[in-house]
């Protein structure tokens, strides 16, 4: 054991180097390092802990997406206290069933730009190896990944229909008859809002799986959700029957909006011209999960067997 | 030779057609071994099935008493430092250390701790809040090493240590490898293709080759000392041979010295009528020891 003794205005101090300690305490198994992950990946994905440019894309991003609702929720409840209660539904101004319709491409490309960090970087950079040798499995870390890019694009997702609801149950000149009019609205917006995030992140990691360049992901993802959704709706539009129905179907963006009308029991702005919006709702919700689970199945096949 | 801390038992690995592990059946206790072998020779496989990310073909690779691919919760008493690139450039070292220790499973306020006297061991601590990505080569192998110790494992594999380190740097991480072991008390296993590291490090050695082990036993046994004598001069290398040569000495240039086979009493008073005579300025005159590199160059041989 060293000592160094300091002498400042009169005082003194003894700093002393106790050496390496061994530890003692309880180690808290893989239930632990699986919470540790899950948090890292949420710093990941919301760059924490990193640099301001890290940090700047996804707050961005849930800035664009919290202005939409608040417009929508100043627009509304401007119209309700102008015009009387239920002004801005007679005038069919967007509401909770819209929202989603209109804020999917920024989800996407959110999707799209900041889930590929989560997996690529992890990849190129080899750090992946080190998760692999400790208590983890490469279900945990994937799984852990998925859940925490699930958790954050849910709240940037729940986020505005919040600020959207609170601003039309405020803006009402009889707040407590819209929420007692509109509470079903709550459970509506949350549901498909973890649909939409659910397919939206397992579609992503998925394409961020197959490179350990984040640049390569995002701009796949991008063409992948903002070109084939034009090139589907207008080709299924050209036909006519259940060929047009199907094609529509494929319309990427539209997949998890398909869940929010099924649970609004409405079609929103984006899908009221969608073919696909005829079919049954079993047919819907069933192909959303098709989509769903199926990629989620393959991101697990890509990692449950990885080892450095 | 202390209680083992790995144990293969009749260790087989096969890849297909391809034999990795073949069979083998060797301990490894407390202390800093050496782990030598030419590529293939099964080194990285005998790593792997010890951390548990193989499943052995046949026989068993156990580790603190418990089979290692079936035990997940072992390796939070282990630490690995791979040889490539593996961390993480954006977050600083202490972030990142912390983010290891919890991922073996430490409470996250341990983790703190435990990340901040884990840099101070391994001289990173000044450090510690900058992003990895600027640090330079000697001290990304720092990390790496530090990621090893952070969790307080009981075992460490260290896969080339020194590799792409400049001598100072070098020397630096053996250092901290020995203390690794004579301070920190934590055992190690270091796979190298450095003889001399492995010479300066180790206290035991396994030499592998084609999924065999070859050779095993202490460093000292393989680098005791031979019949012949080693003499190193500052000049006049070339006068001296000649001098040595003249008095029917004979002498075997080696390693930048001059090597005298087997010699009896009387050699030394020539050596020194010989080092007059050349004017030939003595730095060192010792018994000549086995190197490690031998049981390679004898195997090549044969």
């Amino acid at each position: 054991m060293s000592e160094a003794r300091t002498g400042v205005a009169g005082t003194t101090g003894t700093v002393f180097d106790i050496g390496y300690q061994r530890y003692t305490g309880v180690r808290e198994g893989r239930g632990r390092s699986r919470l540790a992950l899950y948090r890292n990946g949420l710093r990941i994905a919301l760059g924490l802990g990193r640099g301001p440019r890290a940090k700047a894309l996804p707050f961005f991003f849930i800035g664009v997406l919290s202005a939409i609702g608040l417009v929508m929720a100043i627009v509304a409840g401007a119209a309700n206290r102008l015009a009387g209660p239920g002004a801005a539904e007679r005038a069919n101004l967007p509401s909770h069933v819209d929202y989603y319709g209109i804020a999917s491409i920024i989800l996407f490309v959110f999707a799209a730009v900041v889930a590929p960090e989560l997996l690529c970087r992890d990849r190129r950079e080899g750090t992946i190896n080190l998760y692999l040798v400790r208590p983890l499995t490469g279900t945990d870390y994937v799984a852990t990944r998925w859940a925490a890019f699930l958790t954050v694009l849910t709240a940037a997702a729940w986020l505005p229909q919040v600020v959207l609801w609170l601003g039309l149950s405020m803006g009402d000149p009889a707040p407590l008859a819209y929420i007692r009019d509109h509470w079903l609205d709550v459970p509506r917006f949350l549901l498909a809002g973890l649909a939409m995030a659910a397919y939206t992140t397992t579609v992503a990691l998925l394409t961020a799986s197959f490179t350990t360049r984040r640049a390569y992901a995002s701009v796949f993802l991008v063409g992948l959700f903002v070109i084939t959704t034009p090139f589907t709706a207008g080709l299924a539009e050209e036909l006519d029957g259940a060929a047009g129905q199907w094609l529509s179907m494929f319309n990427l963006t539209n997949i998890p909006l398909h869940v929010n009308d099924v649970l609004f029991g409405q079609t929103s702005e984006l899908t009221e011209d969608a073919p696909a919006r005829t079919l049954s709702a079993a047919v819907r919700v069933g192909w959303f999960f098709a989509w769903t689970l199926i990629p989620a199945a393959a991101l697990w096949g890509r990692y449950r067997r990885l080892s450095p | 030779m202390t209680r083992p801390i790995l144990e293969a038992d009749r260790l087989t690995k096969r890849y297909g057609s391809h034999v990795a592990l073949d069979d083998v059946s060797f301990t490894i206790g407390e202390g800093v071994t050496g782990l030598l072998g030419e590529n293939g020779a099964g080194k990285s496989t005998s790593i792997k099935a010890f951390l548990g990310l193989v499943r052995p073909t046949s026989g068993a690779a156990r580790v603190l008493g418990e089979e290692a691919h079936t035990s997940l919760a072992v390796r939070s008493r282990l630490g690995y430092m791979p040889e490539h690139d593996c961390l993480p450039s954006q977050v600083s070292a202490a972030e990142f250390l912390t983010h290891m220790a919890e991922l073996s499973g430490l409470p996250p306020s341990v983790a703190r701790t435990r990340a901040a006297d884990t840099l101070r061991h391994t001289g990173l601590f000044e450090e510690r809040y900058r992003a990895i990505g600027g640090y330079s080569t000697g001290m990304k192998q720092r990390v790496k090493l530090a990621q090893a110790l952070v969790h307080d494992p009981a075992f460490v594999f260290l896969d080339e240590p020194t590799a792409g380190l400049d001598p100072v740097g070098r020397e630096e991480m053996l250092t901290l490898v020995r203390k690794t072991y004579r301070e920190f008390g934590i055992s190690v296993l270091i796979s190298s293709h450095l003889m001399a590291d492995v010479e300066r490090c180790c206290d035991r050695i396994l030499v592998m080759r084609g999924g065999r082990v070859e050779h095993a036993g202490e460093v000292g046994q393989f680098t005791r000392e031979t019949e012949a004598v080693f003499i190193e001069v500052d000049a006049n290398r070339e006068r001296l041979v000649t001098a040595l040569e003249r008095r029917g000495v004979r002498v075997v240039p080696d390693a930048g010295g001059l090597v005298i086979e087997g010699p009896d009493e009387s050699v030394y008073d020539h050596v020194r009528d010989a080092l007059v005579e050349a004017e030939a300025p003595l730095r060192r005159m010792a018994p000549r020891r086995h190197v490690l590199t031998e049981l390679f160059e004898r195997e090549e041989a044969a």
